[in-house]
């Protein structure tokens, strides 16, 4: 490594001062400006995802010390979280929320690891889950949805494939392995499928997309219900090819890169997914009839279900009856320790969901319509409300 | 010594001169393989650097560096100045036991010692950077209790840099003649003196080189990251425990995943960032090595 | 004086516990590792490392089975074969395509290549070491999957005939191959630059002497460098092995990230076990059994067995035969 002794020796001390002076210097003057902000908390977040402005109630304007909070899990309930954070800092200034879209399987443990205030799931917690971490909090924020999206070579993104459950089920059991197998053409008479074979993506990070998905599997075919069962990761069936994608964001970066790809996605992607060409397909209910996740098809599927929502709100939506009921339907979760380090992160907490689910704050429609979720229905919000007051310090 | 020569000598010698051309050609043959491969290795390397670089050049802006992140969007001052943080907990740590641990082995301990030593530290070194990941999640993030912080963080490139700092410190004190320490002791000075006054002057420049190869092997890290500190949308701040922190490889990492066009862009400028302080790092390691250690 | 002397013992001890703090890393790595995995070891047995499903079993499943004394969740099975033929098959293709051009390289520049040229040639070189392993993984996926996908693969798929395991289907060019390709890219400065060191030291005057009997420039590097140098490089090609077999981000990116089954071809997804345990840690935190948890300890055990072991290996084949030639690490 080391070259020759007869370098000019002054020049090389004198590039190695200047470029090291530089370094630190400028290190020095970048770092303080930097830190000194986040001392001085100045700085006002920069608003590049929302343009229009939310008439919101004023929680308590500015109360309380500065607060900082963390947001991990679902990478479903992720984007309306982006839409949320910046609105809300207007509502409580002091407090500074970080979001990250890394899976409902982190938002659950690491909610229950205690290393973040709020994990964000589209699946409940389980029995023995609860068990192991008692005083945890499963709360609804608002009504979401599933769609089953692919790219075929030669369909137009604008036909609408009908699927039902137990075709998807046998695509990912590996049963079905090309676009053009009887099964998928008895139920599109008429669209002209190609030879082509199927890629299945999946996620490979802790999903409540994984989990609801796999339920919708359980329950529609038995081959399914007898191996995989459902979880918010499932042990997939060996398929040659078959992809695991990280997070939504991933899946819908896969299958839009990968023709023949069929994937599950959570419906606050839909908008990306059809832009970045992907099919949406009609799924088959309950009740024979095959529907695409519309406002309408989700709140039938949530009407006829919110009554056997009990008190702690962990209930499964997945394929539920009524003739217009979309099957894939869920509430998206916040994972939450009812016990918070002290008082003032319990009160900010607090406040955050307590906005979120007021239809005047994050509940109203201008957010609820970008991201394609319903807001939470009037005999749930109160439900909600009453696990929200047992966070303390 | 050079046990190669004797067969060597014996290989080529009944023929010579016959087959000539043909093993001419065969040298030559062998040769331009040898400059294919290495104009391959160049192209990679502009490749890589293309890709990246241009990419991530067009993001770059005043604008980038003085905003933090938000959400998909945003600036990289967060990453950034969280990146230098990590980096300035784990050499403060790694830093001086490194040097010491390398003095030791260099100056004190007898060689099978030092050859123990030097074979631990080769294991640590080699050690997947993952599984120091997994430690410090199940141990100090959540047995001990201190959450996603700079002190996990810090302590985990502390302990993947700690090899490197130990065995350039030693092989640059080695380096120094042995007259020197005898020089030194026969005047009478205890090793220690002799250390601070006569060797640590010549063994500086490789030691200082360490330093910096550490803190590019640190700064390039993501995987023992991801699970010790966390991402924030916030600047750091100098509390140690219960606080999440942004890095720039996360940002590579994570938002190249997202489809959306801003994401990636933030991504490439992550990259081109973390090259340029590679290659600063470079640049000051090659000017440290220039500097001839003895006149 | 006294006084002095004591500062100095003082110093020395201080260095003395500096210097053996990697060893208490060590211990206490591997003691908080092994008690991790331990229950894992007990549920699974010795299939853990010859199975090839691995299911962290119903989650949502309202009771645990208890097998071996071990509680789990219903239907938990733990191989990794798979994840095992994925690190070492990507880290041979590694071998395979980086080895030779990196010691080709390095021929060129000790013997060929203008002392100018090489100037600024080397330092590139030791700059494709310093980049971090996420680049790598972007210009992975990037770069060398579509290449793969639309480029490399069909056309090595024509030799599927003579070759089963290279065969279509080529799939999307995330997977075996890219990930070979990719670690091969980043083990080459390692055993480029280390040979380049050990090279430049063979005494010029028996390649001199070589020259001078006959033999063409090509065949003095061969017959008589090579032998030289040879141990040091194997050293230094094990040492890149290593790195291969423990690379984590780089392979997650562009391995396509499979489990349950073995590659079928040269293009088939694969995971490593350094993949698989930052892939999964997230989803194993879930398992309310916490057994899930304990087989990824037991993949790190395994991998740090595994990367003790070629550790060793390099070290002694660089010494054996006594000869001092140092691998910088």
């Amino acid at each position: 490594m080391v070259d020759g002794g007869n370098i000019v020796t002054k020049f090389n001390k004198g590039a190695l001062l200047a470029v090291t002076s530089a370094v630190v210097l400028g290190g020095i003057a970048y770092g303080s400006v930097g830190v000194v902000g986040a001392f001085a908390q100045a700085k006002p977040v920069h608003h590049t995802v929302v343009k229009h402005q939310v008439k919101h109630p004023v929680v308590k304007r500015g109360a309380g010390p500065a607060v900082k909070l963390q947001e991990t899990g679902s990478t479903l309930l992720w984007p309306l979280f982006q839409l949320w954070v910046p609105v809300y800092k207007h509502v409580a200034p002091k407090v500074d929320i970080t979001t990250a879209g890394t899976g409902s399987g982190v938002g659950i443990s690491q909610a229950s690891d205690g290393v973040v205030q709020i994990g964000a799931s589209d699946a409940y917690m389980s029995n023995q889950k609860l068990k192991e971490t008692p005083g945890m909090l499963n709360i609804p924020l608002a009504i979401s949805a599933q769609q089953i999206m692919y790219k075929i070579p030669g369909i137009s993104k604008n036909v609408h494939l009908k699927l039902t459950g137990t075709v998807i089920a046998d695509i990912y059991l590996g049963k079905i392995r090309y676009w053009n197998a009887p099964q998928i053409r008895n139920l599109n008479k008429g669209v002209k499928l190609p030879h082509w074979a199927i890629v299945p993506i999946h996620r490979t990070d802790g999903s409540g997309d994984t989990f609801l998905f796999t339920q919708f599997m359980t329950d529609t075919n038995s081959a399914w219900s007898n191996s995989v069962q459902y979880g918010t990761s499932v042990s997939w069936p060996a398929v040659q090819g078959a992809l695991g994608a990280n997070g939504n964001q991933g899946v819908v970066q896969t299958a839009e890169h990968t023709p023949g790809s069929i994937a599950y996605v959570g419906i606050s992607w839909l908008n990306k997914g059809l832009q970045g060409g992907l099919g949406e397909a009609q799924l088959q209910n309950k009740a024979g009839r095959f529907l695409l996740p519309t406002p309408a098809t989700v709140a039938a599927a949530a009407n006829a279900q919110i009554k056997a929502t009990p008190k702690d709100e962990r209930i499964s939506l997945i394929y539920g009856p009524g003739v217009n009921s979309y099957p894939i339907i869920n509430y998206e979760y916040a994972i939450v320790k009812n016990k918070q380090a002290n008082a003032n992160v319990a009160n900010a907490v607090k406040n955050l969901l307590l906005w979120a689910i007021n239809p005047k704050g994050g509940n109203t429609a201008s957010f609820m319509n970008q991201v394609h979720f319903l807001p939470l229905p009037a005999s749930i919000a109160p439900l909600s409300r009453n696990q929200i007051e047992q966070i303390h310090g | 010594m050079i046990n190669g020569t004797g067969s060597a000598i014996q290989a080529p010698l009944g023929d010579n001169g016959v087959r000539r051309p043909l093993r001419k050609a065969r040298a030559i043959g062998a040769w331009s393989i040898a400059f294919a491969a290495l104009a391959l290795v160049v192209v990679v390397v502009i490749d890589i650097l293309i890709s990246v670089v241009g990419k991530g050049a067009q993001g770059l802006s005043w604008k980038v560096l003085t905003t933090q992140t938000s959400g998909i969007s945003g600036g990289l001052e967060n990453a950034i100045l969280g990146t230098l943080m990590l980096i300035l907990v784990s050499t403060i740590i790694a830093g001086p036991i490194g040097i010491l641990g390398g003095v030791f082995m260099a100056l004190f301990a007898n060689s099978a010692v030092a050859n123990v030593l030097r074979y631990i530290t080769d294991i640590l070194s080699g050690v997947p950077s993952i599984v120091i990941g997994y430690f410090g999640y199940t141990v100090m993030v959540v047995q001990w209790g201190w959450g996603f912080s700079m002190l996990a963080a810090g302590i985990s490139l502390a302990v993947l840099t700690l090899p490197y700092i130990i065995r350039t410190t030693e092989s640059s004190l080695r380096q120094v003649p042995k007259s020197y320490m005898e020089g030194a002791l026969a005047l009478g000075m205890t090793s220690t003196t002799a250390l601070r006054t006569v060797l640590i002057r010549p063994a500086l420049p490789g030691i200082l080189t360490g330093l910096l190869l550490a803190v590019s092997i640190g700064m390039g890290e993501t995987a023992p990251l991801i699970y010790t500190a966390g991402w924030s949308n916030f600047n750091p701040t100098f509390q140690m425990v219960k606080n999440p922190i942004g890095y720039l490889t996360y940002v590579v990492w994570t938002y190249l995943n997202e489809p959306y066009a801003s994401a990636h862009q933030l991504a490439y400028t992550a990259a081109f960032l973390l090259i340029l302080i590679v290659l600063i790092l470079h640049i000051l390691v090659r000017l440290l090595q220039r500097k001839p250690a003895l006149q | 004086m006294k006084r002095h002397q004591l500062t100095s013992k003082m110093f020395r001890l201080a260095t003395g516990i500096a210097a053996g703090s990697p060893l208490l890393i060590l211990i206490v790595l591997s003691f908080v590792l092994f008690r991790d995995a331990m229950p894992a070891f007990r549920y699974q047995g010795i299939s853990f490392f010859t199975g090839i499903i691995w299911n962290m079993g119903n989650m949502y499943a309202n009771n645990p089975i208890v097998k071996n004394g071990v509680q789990a969740a219903p239907g938990a099975a733990f191989g990794i074969l798979p994840f095992i033929v994925g690190t070492i098959g990507s880290s041979i293709i590694a071998l395979i395509i980086g080895v030779p051009i990196a010691l080709m390289t390095a021929f060129a520049l000790v013997y060929k290549v203008p002392p100018s040229l090489a100037k600024i040639v080397s330092p590139v070189i030791e700059l494709l070491a310093g980049i971090p392993s996420v680049i790598y993984g972007l210009w992975g996926m990037t770069v060398v999957a579509p290449w793969v996908e639309y480029g490399l693969g069909p056309w090595l798929s024509h030799l599927g005939h003579m070759v089963p395991f290279l065969a279509a289907p080529v799939g999307t060019g995330l997977g075996l191959l890219t990930s070979g390709l990719v670690l091969a890219v980043m083990i080459i400065p390692i055993i480029t630059s280390t040979a380049r060191d050990l090279l430049k030291q063979v005494p010029t005057l028996p390649v001199e002497g070589a020259l001078a009997l006959g033999m063409t420039s090509f065949e003095s590097v061969l017959h008589v460098a090579w032998p030289w140098a040879k141990r040091g490089i194997i050293g230094a090609v094990i040492l890149g092995w290593g790195r291969a077999l423990g690379e984590t981000m780089a392979v997650l990116m562009v391995s396509g990230d499979a489990a349950n089954y073995l590659p079928a071809n040269l293009y088939s997804p694969i995971s490593s076990m350094a993949a698989a345990i930052a892939s999964m840690l997230d989803s194993a935190l879930t398992d309310f059994s916490g057994l899930s948890v304990h087989a990824l300890a037991l993949i790190a055990v395994t991998l740090l067995l595994i990367t003790m072991l070629t550790n060793l290996l390099a070290r002694l084949l660089v010494q054996f035969g006594g000869r001092r030639v140092g691998v910088e690490v």
